[in-house]
């Protein structure tokens, strides 16, 4: 008794709204009449007695008040765990959410280093091609400087100092080549890569989770019967009449074993 | 409290969208449901909770039913709540039984679950349970369900069977489960004590004479109780084999093909006599002039009437034994029972279900 009307205070405490008297003195309201819970348990138990009194006579009132309290409790208990239910979905859902939130910034962490890195690369390309080009120019100036000395500037002589260094500038540069090739497989942006694709990987497994989160939140609404009311025996049947006896002798012995459950 | 339209002040859903009727055949091995809504489910009638924190964790699961907990099992204190036929629970309540009427109550609320029954429907549901249930047990299966339904009715399994198939007279029902099997004779009223009988030489039974030749006649094999299930369920049968049943069991870790033939015959073959001796028993007893009529509707129903060649060899040996038979094996064993629980529940008069609330 002591529980239930705990459990309908609590009812009543979150079906009323909180206020302050600074509020109610700014929409006007100057004199309160106060209620205390315990009086409008009081009264909401009166009341159903009056009620069960007056419609219920002949009727084992106190059965059928304490049958009541026992459904409303029920009833209460089933909201709480739907209540529970739903936040823990609604929880599950966010803790996705934000799941996803980081690993979106991660992403692009990861991304813009990606591009740091290959700006560098690029940077470095261009002060490496305008070092190599000074060298070719002082190489050319070398082999023009001992021509002048030597006096010796037949076409062949020159000819063949030119190809050498044409030669040597060219092996050189296909030895470079194939160290750039190499350098493709640069370690760093391997390892970028990687992080990249698991991250990416992730990103999908985590929007998957969201969407079944997210379809769970609708709760599973259960299938719907074909029947609006209750059927009871088709009066048609060819079996009806045996049929009908044989109902009645079930519930009979239901009724027994739900008494004797009781009684116990 | 939310939505005003399909709740009251106090939270109260408001059961203003249909009828929804549930039958439930609760068996030791399986548990089947059949529902107005046009869901036909069975679930193995086992119940896993995890052992520890750890396997909470890994399987994001407080309990795991039928084939789930089954695979899982290594991780999960696994129950069958129920043994020949009621769930095991002693007089005294000690904790074993406690748990066990623990699983049998969260296996009753899973079976109700997964006939998907909307929260704005009445939902009326009549159990199938062994046709000698005791009382206690009775009592127990239908304070589980009364948690999770509006109304409850209990009815005996083989007379589900019978009323589902409209043979309401002179038939004799052999309804074989897991844990036992029972025997029903129909004849136009209610079935009372003395037509009906419950003995437990039935699904488990033949499991155990399966297991018991295997290891003395295949050296090394090694198996489990749910292997040897999987086996009888693929290859049970009695009578003569139609080809030779050869099965690949593991010898120290090795996959190793045996010729189960001679052992699954024997096995399947402990069925016939009781059945048998039970048919007798009730065809005896019962008035002379409608013998004969009885032996000649004899219904095979539940997991294990599906041994191949079962029907043939018990209404072979009725002809030798009780001078004539037929033998008639229903079309669906496995939902035979519930069916007939849910066409019940459809004929239950309104005002015996609102009495019963």
């Amino acid at each position: 008794m002591a529980g239930f009307k705990e459990t309908l205070k609590d009812a009543v405490r979150q079906m009323s709204f909180r206020t302050s008297l600074d509020k109610l003195k700014k929409k006007g309201v100057q004199n309160v009449n106060v209620l205390g819970v315990d009086r409008i348990i009081a009264l909401i138990e009166a009341a159903v007695h009056r009620s069960l009194k007056s419609r219920m006579v002949g009727i084992d009132r106190d059965a059928v008040a304490e049958s009541t309290k026992a459904e409303f409790l029920r009833l209460l208990r089933s909201n709480e765990d739907l209540q529970r239910e739903k936040s823990q979905i609604e929880q599950a859902r966010e803790r996705a959410e934000e799941e996803i939130d980081l690993m979106r910034r991660e992403l692009g962490e990861k991304r813009s280093l990606l591009r740091v890195k290959l700006e560098q690369d690029a940077m470095e390309l261009v002060t490496r091609y305008s070092g190599e080009n000074q060298a070719i120019a002082m190489k050319v100036a070398e082999i023009c400087r001992s021509f002048a000395e030597s006096g010796d500037a037949s076409v062949s002589s020159v000819e063949e100092r030119l190809m050498e260094l044409v030669m040597d500038v060219v092996s050189g540069e296909r030895e470079e080549a194939e160290v750039a090739r190499k350098a493709l497989q640069d370690r760093e942006v391997g390892n970028l890569q990687r992080r990249i694709k698991k991250l990416n990987d992730t990103l999908v497994t985590t929007e998957q989770r969201l969407q079944q989160a997210s379809t769970m939140k609708q709760f599973d609404r259960g299938i719907s019967s074909i029947y609006r009311e209750v059927q009871g025996l088709d009066g048609s049947d060819s079996h009806a009449g045996k049929k009908r006896e044989l109902m009645v002798d079930l519930f009979k012995a239901n009724l027994k074993l739900q008494k004797r459950g009781k009684g116990a | 409290m939310t939505d005003s339209k399909d709740t009251g002040e106090a939270g109260e859903v408001k059961k203003d969208h249909g009828v929804l009727y549930i039958g439930m055949d609760f068996g030791t091995s399986r548990t089947s449901v059949s529902a107005s809504n046009g869901v036909r489910e069975t679930v193995y009638s086992t119940v896993g909770y995890p052992k520890d924190i750890v396997s909470m964790k890994l399987l994001k699961k407080d309990v795991l039913f039928g084939k789930d907990a089954i695979e899982r099992r290594l991780s999960l204190k696994l129950y069958r709540p129920l043994e020949k036929g009621v769930i095991k629970m002693g007089d005294d309540a000690d904790a074993e039984s406690k748990a066990n009427l623990k699983a049998a109550r969260d296996l009753i609320g899973e079976a109700i679950r997964i006939a998907k029954p909307r929260a704005d429907e009445l939902v009326y549901c009549v159990i199938g349970a062994p046709a000698k249930a005791s009382i206690h047990n009775r009592e127990a299966i239908i304070e589980a369900a009364r948690e999770h339904v509006d109304s409850v009715m209990l009815c005996s399994e083989p007379f589900a069977v019978a009323y589902g198939l409209d043979w309401l007279e002179d038939v004799l029902v052999v309804d074989i489960g897991a844990g036992t099997t029972d025997l029903c004779r129909m004849h136009g009223t209610m079935p009372e004590e003395t037509d009906q009988l419950m003995f437990d030489t039935a699904g488990d039974a033949v499991d155990a004479e399966l297991a018991k030749q295997i290891q003395d006649t295949c050296p090394g094999a090694q198996f489990t109780v749910q292997m040897i299930k999987d086996i009888k369920e693929r290859y049970g049968f009695v009578g003569e084999a139609a080809e030779r049943v050869v099965v690949d069991l593991p010898v120290d870790g090795k996959p190793t093909p045996f010729d189960l033939t001679d052992q699954l015959k024997t096995a399947c073959t402990v069925l016939i006599e009781p059945i048998l001796e039970g048919l007798r028993r009730l065809i005896a007893t019962f008035d002379p002039e409608f013998q004969a009529k009885l032996k000649g509707r004899v219904l095979l129903a539940g997991g294990g009437s599906m041994v191949k060649g079962l029907d043939t060899a018990v209404e072979k040996a009725m002809n030798e034994r009780l001078g004539g038979g037929k033998v008639i094996r229903i079309e669906e064993p496995v939902y035979g029972g519930s069916n007939g629980a849910l066409k019940i529940a459809h004929d239950m008069p309104e005002d015996f279900w609102e009495q019963l609330k």
